[in-house]
């Protein structure tokens, strides 16, 4: 399998729209890579261009230590799955599997092996004498995956591969992509805008806001220690509540709450004394106790746990989100009060985390 | 790969790949026949072919345009009993020489004052190679399809008795 790597790529179009600012990452091999962020980030250009679909304006890009930047896409040894399969509709599940290799004017019994065995790998030995009208929108995407495997590239690229699917069906495929993964320990990229994904099936993340790479590191790096507010609040379900405060003293003011600092939060909080910053707080690290004042609007039960929504110190104030264990109903208009168990600090002119 | 598993494999190919080379044998028959039936009906000769004849051979002609066809439908299937059906339409198109270009060639016709031949040596022997060609491709198809399979048959013996 191979190492990539991206040096300050960045991507200009005709119209001088910059999608892409300053890219660099390096995958190690066998490494998964998600690139994840909002539509429009830039994340689809990126991968667009380490498969030679896309011109890369500025910076290299390097396989295995040699410079592929102006290679052309088939030369790149790179398979790429695409959010609508891209099969031929009058052909067999055989016989787009082995179509790449048939163009390539390979060995047809060695074509049959590779097939076979990548039929094998992704079950669908007995769907080989079907056309893909046939077969549900799951096992398409696994074909498109098969077509891919046949050709044992280098590194597999995937854009979006499970934006088709339904809720139960994306779930069933991503375990297969993790699967399929661990079994053939290939590099992999990996495009998408759904931070679920991202977090289950990524070694590393890497996370992009306006052309612009925002944080990379592994889901629980992402998680746990967001780089800036944009992380904080696009890696989470529920999204993180972010308050702006005061830090005054030993606590920190907000409208309508106040919370107490610990004494390493003191410490890195001594240049901000007096000054506004962001206060993060994954509705997670809520849980019922003395604290802040919450007036509840509307609670959703999900059986283990119940998201609760409401304002702090009334109807009018900040929203809040908190995810509580246990099967909880409260009534609209309740007033609760919830303790604070973990905070994240961010610099309010920055958007940088306070570490 | 050895010899022995290069030619399993072979085998094992034909549960997904179509018998491409039959059926194009057979769409090759008909194209030949498509070349006999343009090419009977040609030169100026009155009346001559305007007989019960006539009516037959074109009845006949899309008879087995359509039979064809569907037997290369067959054959792309490895379906074995259309090699039977490709066998006796390859009968029948040897059959063929013996009727109507047998029947026009050399034969005289008064046309206006003039005595003119119904078929000459070049038409005759051109419409013999189509029908010939167009009976070897009928023959090849069925034997090709009929081999193919009883190998397929044969290989899908031993994998449902598990020895591959």
């Amino acid at each position: 399998m191979a190492e990539l790597s991206l040096q300050h790529i960045d991507k200009v179009y005709d119209n001088n729209v910059q999608a892409v600012f300053d890219f660099n990452l390096d995958v190690k091999d066998g490494e998964l890579i998600v690139l994840v962020g909002p539509s429009g980030c830039g994340k689809s250009t990126t991968l667009r261009m380490v498969a030679g679909l896309e011109d890369i304006t500025k910076g290299h890009l390097f396989l295995d230590g040699k410079d592929i930047t102006q290679s052309p896409a088939k030369d790149r040894d790179m398979a790429m799955v695409f959010q609508n399969y891209a099969l031929y509709g009058h052909m067999t599940i055989y016989e787009n599997m082995a179509f790449s290799l048939t163009l390539r004017k390979e060995n047809p019994n060695v074509i049959h092996k590779k097939v076979l065995a990548a039929a094998e790998i992704l079950d669908l030995t007995s769907q080989l004498n079907k056309k893909p009208a046939q077969l549900s929108g799951g096992q398409r995407q696994r074909v498109a995956m098969g077509r891919s495997i046949v050709r044992n590239p280098k590194v597999f690229l995937f854009d979006e591969p499970l934006s088709n699917l339904d809720a139960k069906l994306r779930g069933a495929t991503r375990r297969e992509i993790l699967l399929l993964h661990k079994r053939l320990q290939a590099t992999m990229l990996y495009v998408t805008h759904d931070q679920t994904e991202a977090l289950t099936l990524a070694d590393r993340i890497v996370c992009m806001s306006m052309g612009y790479v925002q944080q990379v590191g592994t889901p629980l790096e992402l998680y746990d220690s967001p780089a800036n507010i944009f992380v904080a609040s696009f890696i989470g379900l529920p999204p993180m509540n972010l308050f702006d405060v005061k830090v005054t003293g030993d606590e920190l003011v907000g409208a309508g709450f106040t919370a107490a600092l610990t004494d390493e939060e003191k410490k890195l909080l001594l240049p901000y004394q007096g000054k506004e910053i962001v206060l993060g707080v994954r509705p997670e690290n809520f849980e019922e106790g003395p604290g802040i004042p919450v007036t509840i609007t509307t609670n959703e039960n999900l059986g283990m746990n119940t998201l609760a929504y409401g304002n702090i110190g009334g109807v009018s104030g900040m929203k809040v989100c908190a995810k509580l264990k246990g099967w909880i109903d409260y009534k609209h208009g309740q007033n609760v009060q919830f303790t604070i168990k973990r905070k994240h600090l961010f610099d309010k002119e920055t958007t940088n985390a306070i570490r | 790969m050895n010899e022995n598993e290069e030619r399993l494999i072979q085998r094992d190919r034909m549960r997904f790949i179509k018998n491409s080379l039959s059926a194009n044998l057979a769409i090759l028959a008909i194209v030949f026949n498509v070349l006999y039936f343009v090419s009977i009906y040609r030169s100026n000769v009155g009346t001559f072919y305007y007989n019960y004849l006539m009516g037959i051979s074109v009845v006949y002609n899309l008879i087995f345009m359509l039979a064809t066809f569907l037997s290369s439908e067959g054959v792309k299937n490895y379906k074995k009993n259309y090699s039977y059906l490709l066998v006796a339409l390859g009968i029948g198109q040897i059959i063929r020489i013996f009727i109507l270009p047998a029947k026009a060639h050399g034969a005289i016709v008064a046309v206006g004052d003039a005595m003119t031949t119904v078929m000459g040596d070049k038409q005759y022997v051109s419409l013999l190679v189509y029908l010939i060609i167009s009976a070897v491709c009928l023959i090849a198809a069925a034997v090709t399809n009929y081999i193919k399979c009883s190998m397929l048959e044969a290989h899908m013996k031993t994998l449902t008795e598990g020895s591959v």
